[in-house]
């Protein structure tokens, strides 16, 4: 289905040549994108100008000042490094959170799976559970019992992004149990335990990949949203999603304090999705198994 | 189909105890929790002893869950650790403005979503198209909290239309019945109430609504896209049907399921997605006083609210599901699906 409606769309999107190398070029750009903002946060420390948690300026200094090209914020503090260091928060706990509801509930999902039967069943009635819950609703309870930080929040964002890979690996590994190489693996003698990892795993790993590519921006923005609701790092430490906060008091004298924060968290989101969308994009024009 | 809703209906209790249960652990087992919490904040150790024995953490675990459940039985959230107040009560107040804010952002939501995801699909991969998809994937990536701090940027301090923090102003005498401010004014009389009730609203209700409208457009987008090309559709082309009378008799009668579905599963995030907005913009809602509850350690309220919000969640899922497969005939006729 998809195929055919592709087939009937390219002409109308690739008109010229020139659109279509334009579009190519485009299309890393959300990658720039994202790179960009991972190698700024990897090298904050060394690119920042100033100590992002000292006050080295005038307070409320405006933007372009003189050593200080975004301003300082009420307590004198550089709004550019602050921006810098501000952004590790957000990707660490991302792509932290990613990782691990990616490994637990690829697991969970490929276990229930490949089990069938009433395993199964039991196993996706709690998911259901989990699923009832509003997923933020489910973070802030874990934070408001672990208390914030950034360790307690990477588990907390981890804990709303699990259902959805438990399901998507669940149907996958379903679909693949009924195949016939499993079926053969099943005949032969193998253990249960090698049918999952060594027949059935390498075979859901990929489309499990692409969603985690999707996710990494939904994570990203539970992180920072979480950070503003006063649920994530401490408050000298610079976060973005805070950073908001902060500048939402100060938004009739500066409103750039709040705005530009959230632009980073903005783009951010943005760039990630896009990446997201070109996998998918690419996995259901069938190259793939 | 019968056999199927009594079966939604009767795992409803079970999922009910389990949440229930998940937030009692969050709460109250975790290591760090109540009590330490508490003697953090009442110096003396008298004060704090004869608070943790009113509270009822003196006792085991077990035994808190059990009084836990039964009280919750009987409707009994219990008291704020801070100002005293019945939790019922307080929910009873903050529930309802919730419950408004998230309807009106699903009807902000619906409107725009339906439309543009129409519009779209009506003709994939033309221009339209693809500013639309770029629109709703950007309103998509917003940060909620920004979004909202925008609007009130444009809205209220420099056009100066709307106003950016509250639900009513200071100055208006409302006394609440329903604590609905619609159904308050039909019961009250006071029509005066709807227009500052309307205009504190609809900064918050854009900024949940259009937000989360993507989702719904990429649905109904591919719903369009992918009920044209079925058969019945080039049948009635054959037909000579007109393209007006076959994009709303025969595409949108079809695509609507998937839709619907959409807009209920959308209902439930709203309630969390309600929290943020109601933080932003001041909005007394049970989501803002969940997270004041959280970040001043009040407990019983964080618990109580947390519940509330669970419990409608669980039931409009419910209600979406059971709507689904009354909507749609090819369910209705094939038992056992």
């Amino acid at each position: 289905m998809t195929q055919t409606l592709d087939a009937q769309n390219k002409p109308r999107l690739g008109r010229a040549g020139l659109g279509k190398s334009l579009t190519r070029w485009l299309g890393l750009l959300p990658w720039a994108i994202a790179v960009a903002f991972l190698s700024a946060a990897a090298l904050a420390p060394l690119i920042a100008p100033f100590d992002p948690i000292a006050g080295v300026g005038a307070p409320m200094l405006p933007l372009f000042s003189d050593g200080h090209p975004l301003g300082t914020d009420g307590f004198g503090r550089d709004q550019l490094s602050r921006l810098l260091f501000g952004m590790r928060p957000m990707l660490i706990v991302s792509l932290g959170a990613v990782v691990i509801a990616l490994a637990i509930g690829g697991a969970y999902g490929l276990v229930s799976g490949v089990s069938g039967w009433r395993v199964d069943w039991a196993m996706m009635r709690a998911v259901d559970i989990l699923m009832s819950f509003p997923l933020i609703l489910a973070a802030i309870l874990v934070l408001a019992a672990l208390g914030p930080s950034l360790v307690n929040l990477t588990l907390a964002v981890a804990v709303s992004q699990l259902p959805i890979f438990a399901r998507l690996a669940r149907a996958l590994a379903s679909g693949e149990a009924a195949r016939d190489y499993v079926l053969a693996a099943r005949a032969a003698g193998f253990s249960p335990l090698h049918v999952m990892v060594r027949e059935v795993a390498p075979n859901i790993t990929r489309p499990l990949l692409v969603q985690a590519t999707s996710v990494v921006a939904v994570a990203a923005l539970t992180a920072a949203a979480l950070s503003y609701l006063g649920l994530g790092v401490r408050p000298p430490a610079p976060d973005l999603g805070y950073m908001v906060k902060e500048g939402q008091e100060l938004i009739f004298i500066a409103p750039e304090q709040a705005l530009l924060p959230g632009l980073f968290i903005a783009i951010f989101a943005l760039a990630v999705s896009f990446c997201g969308d070109q996998l998918s994009d690419k996995q259901q024009s069938g190259v793939g198994p | 189909m019968t056999a199927e809703i009594i079966r939604r209906v009767a795992f409803l209790p079970v999922t009910l105890f389990v949440v229930a249960t998940l937030v009692f652990l969050a709460l109250r087992a975790l290591p760090g929790s109540t009590v330490d919490l508490l003697a953090s904040q009442f110096a003396t150790a008298g004060l704090r002893d004869q608070l943790i024995a009113e509270l009822g953490l003196d006792q085991p675990l077990w035994r808190q869950y059990l009084i836990y459940l039964s009280e919750l039985v009987r409707f009994d959230l219990g008291r704020s650790f801070i100002t005293g107040k019945d939790v019922s009560v307080m929910v009873g107040e903050t529930l309802p403005v919730t419950i408004e804010l998230a309807v009106a952002s699903l009807i902000v939501m619906v409107l725009f979503g339906l439309m543009t995801g129409l519009a779209a699909g009506a003709r994939p991969g033309s221009w339209l198209d693809g500013t639309l998809r770029f629109i709703a994937m950007t309103l998509f990536a917003l940060p909620w909290f920004w979004f909202g701090i925008i609007l009130i940027l444009v809205f209220s301090l420099w056009l100066g239309w709307l106003p950016a923090f509250g639900r009513l102003p200071s100055d208006v005498d409302y006394q609440a019945v329903t604590n609905f401010v619609l159904i308050d004014a039909v019961i009250l009389g006071r029509p005066d109430l709807i227009g500052p009730w309307l205009a504190h609203l609809t900064l918050p209700a854009l900024t949940v609504g259009l937000t989360t409208s993507g989702m719904l457009m990429r649905l109904a987008r591919s719903g369009v896209i992918e009920t044209s090309t079925m058969d019945f559709v080039r049948t009635a082309r054959m037909k000579g049907t007109p393209g007006g009378r076959i994009f709303f008799r025969h595409i949108l009668r079809n695509a609507a399921l998937g839709i619907l579905t959409v807009i209920g599963l959308q209902f439930g995030a709203m309630l969390g997605g309600s929290v943020i907005a109601e933080v932003v913009f001041g909005y007394p809602g049970i989501g803002r006083m969940m997270i004041d509850a959280v970040l001043t350690r009040d407990y019983a309220v964080a618990q109580g609210a947390a519940l509330v919000i669970a419990t409608l969640y669980v039931f409009v899922n419910l209600a979406t599901d059971l709507t689904y497969r009354w909507a749609d005939p090819r369910l209705r006729r094939e038992p056992g699906r």
